[in-house]
């Protein structure tokens, strides 16, 4: 068991005392910001990177995988009290837990919430564990060809195949491409697209991008659009704990959950969104109270919140052995490994394992913490919640441009950020998804080298990506996925002829 | 028919920038090396790929407008009209930051930040949103320069704030 004796040293690492400090720090921000409506864990995890300039890399990348658990789970208090789900993925909680907050449940629906995240997250690790050195040892078979078909798989899923519409889906994805064309070219040193300004020749910071697109744009929108509606906040009655009934009703759901989310969560398959709504419809089957759904069925709650942490968690597989983000939370953490000079992939593994064994067992450390942390300090959280919309997107927006501006102390960069809120302002108002632009601005970069990689061993010969039967392979599943739909409907719509 | 002004304007913008992609990399070298291509053939190929794009959300604005789009009825999308007053304090709260912060300071960049953007929210209460601008920038300014050590500017206020690091 070669993956054990590495996991144990990564406990060494992860339970040494400043490492468990930074882990506590990283889960009590992370869910202080988490809990904020309106900031969702990618805006979350962009805005406390600058926290984390100081640090070690161990201990800035123990504290990130604390901050992305408690985003997650501050994102469904919110939720559950306040019904404006801060991410797509908490849509499905706000079905239930809301309805329950209303009768006077939200104790239960919080509980079982950070309880069944607890659960989920933790057999999520486990499996984390397991699977991690098996696509290491497949990747390391992998050269630039593969790499290069696989990054198009996850373009193509993460914006053609998931969302409302193609095209717009496509247009995020490419303007994120773009955006990542910004700056020194690694391989000749080329300038692009920098008409000679200094900011622009380091790159397009992800930093930037994202609190433009999350912070800045949502400010805009929300003032522009919302600011004048009223929302009712429920207030935290009863007792917190869960009845006998709600455990029993509750345990199968996560284990289910658990069974759906992580698979969903290690393909390139846009994260929480998908696998939360399945396993909320799982549980409306399987429920021996169906009527209860939609007016605050715990089941409800319980599924789609183990599903979410157990796809955040699957999320990591890709991340942490291919170097592959697939969803826009992971692709800003790709960007805070990049900060300290860390490529993930499978090479990560054996050059620093101690770090990625450090981070893997400090998942198991936040996981605990977090279940610690939450509960008693939930009246603290819905404090938080009752803070007035303009002292919060003030305080969003203070926070916002410092990240931005310590990049190079130039007000430039601060231009930067506005055209991206005004980006997002954009995308939000007219349904244009943001989260391939920030995979497209992360992963392009990698995916134009290992294209380029690839060209060169082979000559120049382009068929190099169809010869090769791994790359082949990815780039026919690609296909598939993009020309099925299509084929299904022209079907469907000659036989109805 | 529905076509939306907003939708055509915004499919001739990625049209336009697509455009403008592929203008910048025809200025761009070819040599490419070993691989046969060089620095500007993946944003020529970027650059096609956002005019197809924009001329395929032009596509779809011109006939029926965007496909599965959000509705067009505000109510549905849970908003109200557009306010324009919101949207201007917080623009001009965050160029005004701009312009100050490189002499004025983080600290008095971010108090004007603070209450304009709170103002943009409806706030009529101005001494409390440059009292608590205040308080949030100088605790941000005192982590983060005294405890992380990281540079931020202290301008007017340096005779108080002290220099960076410890």
């Amino acid at each position: 068991m070669e993956a054990f004796d590495a996991l144990l040293a990564g406990f060494g690492v992860a339970l040494k005392p400043i490492n468990l400090l930074w882990g506590f720090i990283g889960v009590t921000l992370g869910t202080l910001v988490g809990v904020l409506p309106g900031v969702g864990p990618a805006l979350t995890v962009a805005m406390l990177l600058p926290l984390t300039v100081k640090l070690d890399p161990t201990g800035a990348l123990i504290m990130f995988a604390g901050i992305y658990y408690g985003a997650m789970f501050g994102g469904s208090t919110t939720t559950i009290l306040l019904n404006t789900p801060g991410e797509s993925a908490s849509i499905a909680t706000a079905l239930e837990g809301n309805r329950m907050a209303k009768a006077g449940r939200a104790g239960p629906a919080l509980a079982t919430a950070a309880i069944g995240s607890f659960v989920a997250g933790s057999i999520a690790t486990v499996l984390l564990t397991l699977l991690a050195p098996l696509v290491v040892e497949l990747a390391l078979k992998f050269g630039p060809a593969e790499y290069f078909s696989l990054m198009v798989f996850a373009f193509i899923t993460v914006s053609a195949v998931l969302g409302s519409s193609t095209v717009r889906g496509l247009t995020s994805l490419f303007l994120g491409l773009f955006f990542g064309l910004v700056g020194i070219d690694g391989q000749t040193g080329q300038p692009r697209f920098a008409f000679g300004v200094g900011e622009l020749l380091d790159g397009v910071d992800v930093v930037v991008l994202a609190v433009g697109l999350f912070a800045v744009g949502e400010a805009l929108y929300v003032a522009a659009y919302q600011s004048r509606l009223t929302e009712s906040l429920e207030k935290l009655k009863g007792s917190i704990w869960m009845s006998k009934a709600d455990w029993n009703r509750s345990w199968p759901a996560w284990l289910r959950a658990t069974g759906i989310g992580f698979p969903f969560g290690t393909i390139p398959a846009g994260g929480s969104e998908i696998p939360t709504f399945l396993s909320y419809a799982t549980e409306k089957k399987f429920s021996k109270h169906p009527e209860e759904f939609g007016k605050g069925a715990i089941e409800g709650v319980a599924g789609p919140e183990a599903a979410n942490n157990a796809a955040a968690t699957g999320v990591l597989v890709p991340l942490l052995t291919l170097g592959i983000p697939t969803s826009a939370t992971a692709a800003i953490l790709l960007g805070a490994f990049q900060n300290y000079g860390i490529q993930p992939g499978p090479l990560l593994f054996q050059s620093q394992a101690e770090l990625v064994w450090g981070l893997i067992a400090s998942l198991y450390v936040g996981n605990i913490i977090l279940l610690v942390l939450n509960l008693p300090l939930i009246g603290i959280w819905v404090k938080v919640l009752s803070i007035p919309k303009d002292i919060l997107y003030a305080a969003i927006l203070v926070f916002a441009t410092l990240g931005a501006y310590s990049l190079h102390q130039s007000w430039v960069d601060l231009l930067m950020l506005y055209v991206f809120g005004l980006l997002g302002f954009a995308m939000r108002r007219w349904d244009i998804p943001v989260g391939p632009a920030v995979i497209g601005l992360i992963l392009g970069p990698l995916a134009e080298t290992q294209f380029r990689r690839a060209l060169s061993i082979s000559q120049g010969d382009a068929t190099v990506f169809f010869t090769q039967p791994i790359s082949a392979t990815f780039l026919a599943v690609t296909a598939a996925l993009v020309v099925a739909p299509w084929i299904v409907r022209r079907m469907r719509r000659g036989r109805t002829a | 028919m529905r076509r939306s002004v907003a939708e055509v304007s915004l499919s001739l913008g990625v049209l336009a920038l697509g455009i403008g992609v592929t203008g910048v990399t025809a200025t761009l070298p070819s040599g490419g090396g070993y691989a046969g291509i060089g620095p500007n053939f993946i944003p020529g190929v970027v650059g096609a790929g956002i005019i197809l794009l924009g001329i395929w959300l032009a596509f779809e604005a011109f006939t029926d407008g965007w496909r599965n789009a959000a509705p067009d009825d505000a109510a549905a999308r849970g908003e109200h009209a557009f306010h324009g007053a919101g949207f201007a304090w917080i623009s001009a709260g965050l160029f005004i930051h701009m312009a100050l912060i490189g002499w004025a300071g983080f600290v008095v960049a971010g108090v004007v930040l603070f209450a304009c953007v709170a103002r943009g929210f409806g706030s009529a209460r101005l001494a409390r949103d440059l009292g608590l601008g205040l308080v949030l920038s100088v605790a941000i300014y005192a982590f983060f320069v005294k405890l992380l050590n990281v540079n931020l500017p202290a301008g007017w206020l340096a005779p108080l704030l002290g220099t960076a690091g410890v």
